[in-house]
């Protein structure tokens, strides 16, 4: 620890004359899984978007184990004041933290940072399915959710499941009536839904482009606040068919809580700064994430809050006591 | 397929672009080190040396095909750690050290990297070809597999274990066991719900394959070595320069054959991969030899090259599901096509269309690649072999050594550090207490699938176990397991009566 | 003998295990019949069978390891927690040139050998690793590359 310490003081000093910016002298981005994933994604995206944010590169280091957990309890514990480090998170990550996964620590033990885009639950069926739309569907969902076997690339309680269990919801239907089977990850789920194992899955718009465009399946909602850009401005969302189901996975960066609010905010500021480059523009388009643009005490306030809704979801459908 | 040939040409002419050329030979060359480092295997090469290749700041189809030599060079370069430490580089790689192993240690290293070499060459090749003809139509049949039918496949690889039953059959079930057992610990996928993690947050996402495989295989090789240095039973062995022969390939042509077969139809389904496809041509060829058994398992020529041909046909096979309808069908296929998606190249149904360059460019890349790592490996082979030479009080801890950076470099994480040694104490005392320990390993690849499969199956009918027998391809393969449990037997019986009705004349 | 106590001591972990599985395993609810407890109380019933099979006709007399034998495997463990636990407060390189000579010597090199090894081991580990491969190493109190 002193040894470390040293390192940073040494460090600090010899940077101290070029660095701008307070004390992130290292700039770190923890993808808190192996290499190859979501959160690898999200700190692809802030590695090559905030390049020109900050004197050094940002490094990306892995630090997988329990989902995220392993992370998360680091930067509760003996990390939590570390300026030059931020972690990946995504909705699955605050879904877990709701739920109680991650242990004794929760939301309010980190400080959340800000985003770096989003992507949206989408409701699919096979391009030939009796369902035309999703009225077709949730008349079955309301009558004899049964009849519908439901696929998604997670467990029970997961976010693939909500999806599903809040569109039950909407019709005043019980989650646990669903038919729901669990693959793992999206893929395996779409793969059952064109061999025709599964009669509807509760994607997410990222990884059904380009079935749409090969005319596999059938999108019938998206699962956002609004209508998405092209290509997917000619699908409806649930809410504007008069289902009030919304999904949005966001994916961001959280920090330790101790540290200093003047670090804390000049990584928030070299965020909000980034949002508007090109640069930014691009790699979040490259890696399949649409804009959602939340940075500093704004999203650390949604975000707590949003945690509180999904934690009253769980009770209600009795994941949680 | 006039088309196809066309459409390959196109390929070819991207692929053997004098730079595309060198960027294979560089990729393989990479990715055949990083992969005979023990536990990274293809998966983790690649998704290691990824980032690297993208920073490059190559064209799409350059860079793809950079990132194609690295698979297959990480795929070739499992089998060395396999052979020459008995510590397999992936979950394909298990089967190998059964035979190879053995064969190195009686100082025909060099004889088995160069047959496997060939193996694996064979395998890939026929793979690639398969998938050129026939990928799309092979890939809208995989997917028709539903949960119920991996049960049914699930069933048949445990069937086709039963070949791996060494002296005493109730400690190879207890092997598979406590593999099975050892997978259970983690998040249930199905439910969500945390299984034997004593409230470990390190333990939640249970313990990766990789871990354990070092532990078992790579830390128990240790203290065994240890063990024997102190008896002073072991030595160090001579510089090896054995080489494949002729006759070793006459013998195995058919096996190669076979296993490439196997390896490339249970590759192409999504989820099974390189484990599940060695296991079962390893167990097929084992019945195949009929009475002729008894080298199996001490370095029979044959119990080499099925797995090897096996799993590479299936690293191929796992393609097809990726590139023609964008389902990745293993962990590595996962990568790539992240890979490709960095590149804003979408996998899927529309690839052969809007990307044609990219699509051929990558496949003609696979037979460039598989070409250019037998030209590399086999005069690489007595490099490698020579590793054996080095005195065993240095060798000891350098299988450590490399153990920590594997598991290290990949998980990042100091708690599975001491996971795989308490992994190697137990490993060391089962060996010991002569447990056969590949069952162990299998137990633990293929009992997350047989649970989730089964439990997946059992969600869509509702909770009737009818749907199990439902399809036809599950009642072929629960026929097939029957078989293979029941054929050996009665052929051996069949044998004894025919020598023994012979014997009194 | 010594494959009783084994499969004994097996025994007693597949029965801790299958407590567990009948009892504290339990989803709030779930969709498949089997749930999560299903497939580990199975394993469990199975493997307590195998056990008491293995017990009844043991085939193992005694592991044939000598007092020395002991000692020594003992040192390489503890050598190896030692080296876990120091691999990222160290550094790569301190650490495995530490762990390298001192597993060396314990196998029969000479110090100077050993030493040389561990040192080269450690330095040329780290720069084809970390420095051509880009591995992610520890690098511990020096300089990172």
């Amino acid at each position: 620890m002193k040894i470390a310490a040293l390192k940073y003081c040494v460090a600090g000093l010899l940077l101290a004359s070029s660095a701008a910016l307070a004390d992130v002298t290292a700039p770190e981005c923890i993808a808190p899984a192996k290499p190859g994933g979501g959160f690898d994604l999200t700190c692809r995206v802030a590695q090559t978007g905030l390049a020109a944010q900050f004197d050094k590169p940002i490094q990306v280091t892995f630090m997988p184990g329990g989902i995220g957990a392993v992370a998360f309890s680091q930067f509760n514990t003996t990390r939590t004041d570390d300026p030059n480090a931020i972690v990946a998170f995504s909705s699955g990550s605050l879904l877990n933290i709701a739920t109680g996964k991650f242990g004794e620590f929760t939301e309010n033990d980190v400080r959340f940072l800000a985003t770096v885009g989003a992507d949206f639950g989408a409701v699919v069926v096979r391009a030939d399915s009796n369902f035309e739309t999703l009225d077709d569907l949730m008349a079955v969902f309301k009558e004899n959710p049964a009849e519908v076997v439901v696929g998604a690339g997670g467990s029970v309680g997961s976010q693939d499941w909500m999806k599903g269990a809040l569109l039950l919801k909407s019709v005043e239907s019980s989650p646990r009536d669903m038919r729901y089977v669990s693959f793992e990850g999206g893929g395996e789920a779409l793969a059952a839904l064109l061999g025709g194992s599964i009669d509807m899955v509760t994607a997410d718009v990222g990884e059904v482009i380009t079935h749409l465009e090969a005319g596999n399946i059938r999108v019938l909602a998206v699962l956002s606040p609004e209508r998405l850009d092209a290509p997917f401005d000619q699908i409806p969302t649930a809410i504007e068919q008069g289902y009030d189901v919304e999904w949005t996975i966001m994916r961001g960066f959280y920090m330790g809580n101790n540290v200093p609010d003047a670090d804390y905010q000049t990584w928030a500021d070299a965020f909000a700064k980034a949002y508007e480059t090109e640069e930014f523009r691009k790699i979040r388009e490259e890696k399949g994430l649409l804009p959602l643009n939340l940075s500093g005490a704004e999203l650390d306030t949604k975000v707590k809050q949003r945690i509180g809704e999904l934690r009253q979801i769980a009770r209600d459908a009795g994941l949680i006591k | 397929m006039q088309e196809v040939f066309a459409s390959l040409g196109t390929g070819f002419g991207v692929a053997l672009a004098p730079f595309n050329i060198m960027l294979v030979l560089i990729g393989c060359f990479a990715g055949t080190l990083i992969g005979a480092l023990p536990g990274i295997g293809p998966i983790n090469g690649v998704a290691i040396l990824l980032p690297i290749a993208y920073g490059l700041g190559l064209p799409p189809e350059s860079a793809l095909i950079l990132l194609a030599g690295i698979y297959y060079g990480a795929e070739y370069g499992g089998r060395i750690s396999s052979i020459l430490l008995n510590v397999p580089g992936d979950a394909g790689a298990v089967m190998t050290t059964l035979d190879g192993n053995p064969m190195a240690k009686r100082g025909e290293a060099g004889r088995a990297l160069s047959l496997s070499a060939i193996a694996s060459f064979v395998g890939g090749t026929f793979a690639v070809i398969l998938m050129s003809m026939f990928g799309p139509a092979l890939a809208r049949f995989a997917v028709t597999f539903s949960p119920s039918d991996y049960v049914a496949l699930m069933v048949f690889a445990f069937a086709s274990l039963a070949s791996l039953v060494g002296k005493n059959p109730w400690k190879t079930l207890m092997g598979a066991l406590i593999g099975l057992m050892l997978a259970t610990m983690g998040i249930d996928g199905n439910t969500g719900v945390p299984r034997f993690t004593f409230g470990v947050p390190d333990l939640l996402a249970g313990i990766d394959f990789l871990i354990v495989v070092i532990g078992l295989f790579g830390m128990a090789e240790l203290f065994h070595l240890v063990e024997q240095q102190v008896t002073g039973k072991l030595q160090t062995l001579p510089v090896d320069s054995s080489f494949v022969r002729m006759a070793d390939l006459a013998r195995t042509k058919w096996t190669i054959l076979r296993a490439s077969i196997i390896g490339f139809f249970i590759g192409i389904l999504p989820g099974t991969g390189a484990s599940v496809a060695s296991a079962v041509a390893y167990g097929a060829e084992k019945r195949a030899a009929g009475a002729d058994t008894s080298e199996f398992g001490k370095g029979d020529v044959r119990g080499l090259a099925a797995p090897e041909a096996a799993n590479n046909a299936a690293a191929s096979g796992a393609m097809v599901p990726m590139l023609t309808l964008g389902i990745p069908g293993s962990g590595t296929t996962a990568i790539l096509l992240g890979a490709l998606m960095l590149f804003n190249v979408q996998p899927g149904p529309l690839l052969f269309t809007q990307h044609p360059e990219i699509a051929w460019g990558l496949i003609a890349s696979m037979y460039v690649g598989n070409v250019a790592l037998l030209i590399i490996n086999l005069p690489l082979v007595g490099l490698f072999a020579r590793m054996l030479t080095i005195p065993q009080h240095y060798l000891t801890p350098l299988i450590a050594i490399l153990a920590f950076i594997g598991v290290y470099s990949i998980v990042g994480n100091p708690f599975d550090l001491f996971l795989i040694i308490l992994l190697g104490m137990f490993g060391w005392l089962l060996r010991k207490m002569e447990f056969p320990l590949a069952p162990v390993i299998l137990g633990f690849v293929l009992g997350g699938l047989f649970e989730d499969n089964l439990r997946r199956a059992l969600s869509i009918s509702a909770g009737d176990w009818g749907i199990l027998v439902e399809s036809w391809k599950s009642l072929a393969l629960y026929g097939l397991a029957v078989l293979a449990v029941v054929l050996p037997a009665t052929l051996s019986y069949l044998n004894k009566r025919r020598a023994r009705d012979r014997a009194p004349t | 003998m010594i494959d009783r106590i084994f499969a004994g001591t097996l025994l007693l972990i597949t029965l801790a295990y299958g407590f567990i599985a009948f009892t504290l395993i339990k989803a709030p609810f779930q969709y498949d019949p089997i749930g999560p407890e299903g497939w580990p109380q199975i394993l469990a019933i199975v493997a307590v069978i195998c056990l008491i099979m293995l017990m009844i006709r043991p085939d193992v007399d005694s592991l044939d390891t000598s007092r020395p034998t002991w000692i020594k495997l003992a040192c390489a463990s503890a050598m190896l927690f030692a080296y876990a636990e120091l691999y990222e407060p160290l550094g790569f390189i301190i650490a495995t040139a530490l762990f390298a000579t001192l597993m060396a010597r314990l196998l029969g090199a000479a110090w100077g050998r050993s030493a040389a090894f561990g040192i080269t081991i450690g330095v040329a580990g780290y720069l084809v690793c970390a420095g051509l491969m880009g591995l992610n190493l520890p690098a511990g109190p020096l300089p990172k590359i």
